[in-house]
């Protein structure tokens, strides 16, 4: 047993007083996030964010040459998503990096989030990849991750339906909270990532762990709703920025 | 005001067929990362190359076989052409242009009408900001051609042959349309460029820059 792997623990410590949260927080309110999209300069897309404690590095590929070829599906571009944490990303929480049953069942919830939204059809025979490497963990790494790939893809110019944005919801000292820390996330009583599509509000992917009721769950919802805006404005700003910038710069000529 | 808009966002109440966007309901959405002017066109900023019939492409031969050449075209399978298509003979590594001859429903391409192209460099360029490169009736492209004294030649697969010239001065100048393709005024710009760097004839050019003069 590593010290401290209590995915989900509990503890004598009161997480909210006076409707603060332990890092100062109210709770509809969203840790700090930044993006920046056009960071890795073979890849057709990338994107790096910097949510809290987290950070999450993705790179899209594609449509490519489908590898290996007996995959390949004449009916449309297969999407393939790899999510990986590193082994210097504080791995107590989650056991250990490389393929492990927790990283592919999020690649795997996190493709599916985009098979939804990618128009695939229009791309027989070939992949789509998504990296996504977390740097560093500090809880809700799922939901950083989707909303990298979200604008990675959109600045690598595949076709999609929508955008989207994700957000960690859950219950916390009985109050349902947005955007869980690592230490919510763990002490915490439930907590329910959420991912919603921009224009239609559309749920592409839901988890949840612990318990929560059916009121708690309409008003997690409504909180992941009112949160994805933010989140959804900050990645609009992150994308409009690399044309912004090439607007705004002094150097006339560069190479 | 020009608008840069992501996927999904509505394009037009209109139901009318516009490239790179999807129809849902009555309304146009964008499907790419695109730009939206004023009266209400759209252009794709971002896109994937899909080749069409009858297309001008550059590629590079990558294989030869009894049955003919594959040609990479930038894209996720290689362009394909025929040994009915051509009488000459091609090497591997030869840089070639052509023109799409027929595309079929899984993306396969074969191309026809096919030529070497001299010695040279090609470079991929993004293929949604092709048209800024070409320009207003190829006013663009004869403009860099004319005054760089460079032969260019631009695939609409987004490969770019450039003849071996003056590339460091044509690779800077493409560099900045592709990063100021969705600007105005990107011609004037690029043509003052040129003004000020144009080659001297007795200068001897080594990498990027003007090194040292030759002296009669």
């Amino acid at each position: 047993m590593f010290e401290g792997e209590h995915m989900a623990g509990t503890t004598d410590k009161q997480l909210i007083i006076d409707g603060k949260r332990t890092d100062g927080r109210t709770i509809d309110e969203i840790r700090p996030l930044r993006i920046e999209v056009g960071v890795i300069s073979s890849a057709d897309g990338s994107a790096l964010v910097e949510w809290g404690g987290n950070k999450v590095l993705c790179g899209v590929y594609g449509p490519r040459e489908c590898i290996p070829k007996h995959e390949a599906s004449p009916y449309g571009a297969l999407i393939k998503c790899r999510y990986s944490m590193s082994p210097f990303a504080s791995l107590s929480e989650h056991g250990r990096s490389g393929p492990n049953r927790r990283s592919l069942e999020i690649s795997k919830v996190i493709r599916e989030v985009f098979e939804n939204l990618i128009i695939a059809e229009n791309f027989p025979k070939t992949q789509i990849n998504i990296f996504i490497d977390v740097l560093q963990a500090d809880g809700g790494t799922r939901v950083a991750s989707i909303t990298a790939a979200s604008a990675a893809l959109a600045s690598a110019g595949i076709p999609m339906r929508d955008v989207v944005s994700a957000i960690a919801t859950g219950k916390v000292d009985g109050q349902m909270v947005v955007d869980l820390g690592k230490d919510e996330d763990n002490f915490g009583q439930s907590d329910m990532p959420i991912a919603l599509s921009h224009r239609k509000k559309d749920i592409l992917l839901l988890q949840m762990d612990g318990l929560l009721t059916k009121e708690e769950i309409l008003k997690a919802l409504d909180m992941a709703e009112k949160s994805c805006e933010k989140v959804h404005e900050v990645q609009v700003a992150a994308v409009r920025k690399i044309y912004e910038s090439a607007a705004l710069s002094e150097q006339k000529i560069s190479l | 005001m020009r608008k840069i808009v992501l996927p999904g966002e509505k394009i037009s109440d209109e139901k009318r067929f516009i490239p790179y966007t999807f129809l849902e309901g009555n309304s146009v959405y964008a499907a790419v990362l695109g730009m939206l002017d004023e009266e209400g066109r759209y252009v794709p900023l971002e896109s994937v190359y899909r080749p069409a019939a009858e297309d001008v492409v550059v590629g590079i031969i990558t294989d030869s076989r009894h049955s003919g050449y594959d040609i990479d075209l930038n894209m996720p399978y290689p362009g394909f052409l025929s040994s009915r298509e051509t009488r000459a003979d091609f090497n591997v590594g030869d840089f070639v242009m052509g023109v799409v001859r027929v595309v079929d429903e899984v993306g396969n391409v074969d191309l026809s009408d096919v030529r070497r192209l001299p010695k040279g460099e090609i470079i991929s360029f993004p293929s949604a900001k092709i048209p800024r490169l070409i320009g207003k009736k190829s006013s663009m492209i004869n403009m860099i051609k004319e005054k760089t004294g460079s032969d260019v030649v631009v695939g609409k697969n987004g490969y770019v042959w450039i003849s071996e010239n003056d590339i460091p001065l044509v690779l800077r100048v493409i560099n900045t349309i592709m990063q100021k393709a969705h600007m105005s005024g990107l011609t004037d710009e690029i043509s003052k460029f040129l003004d000020e760097h144009k080659i001297d004839k007795n200068s001897v050019r080594i990498g990027n820059s003007i090194e040292f003069t030759i002296q009669k």
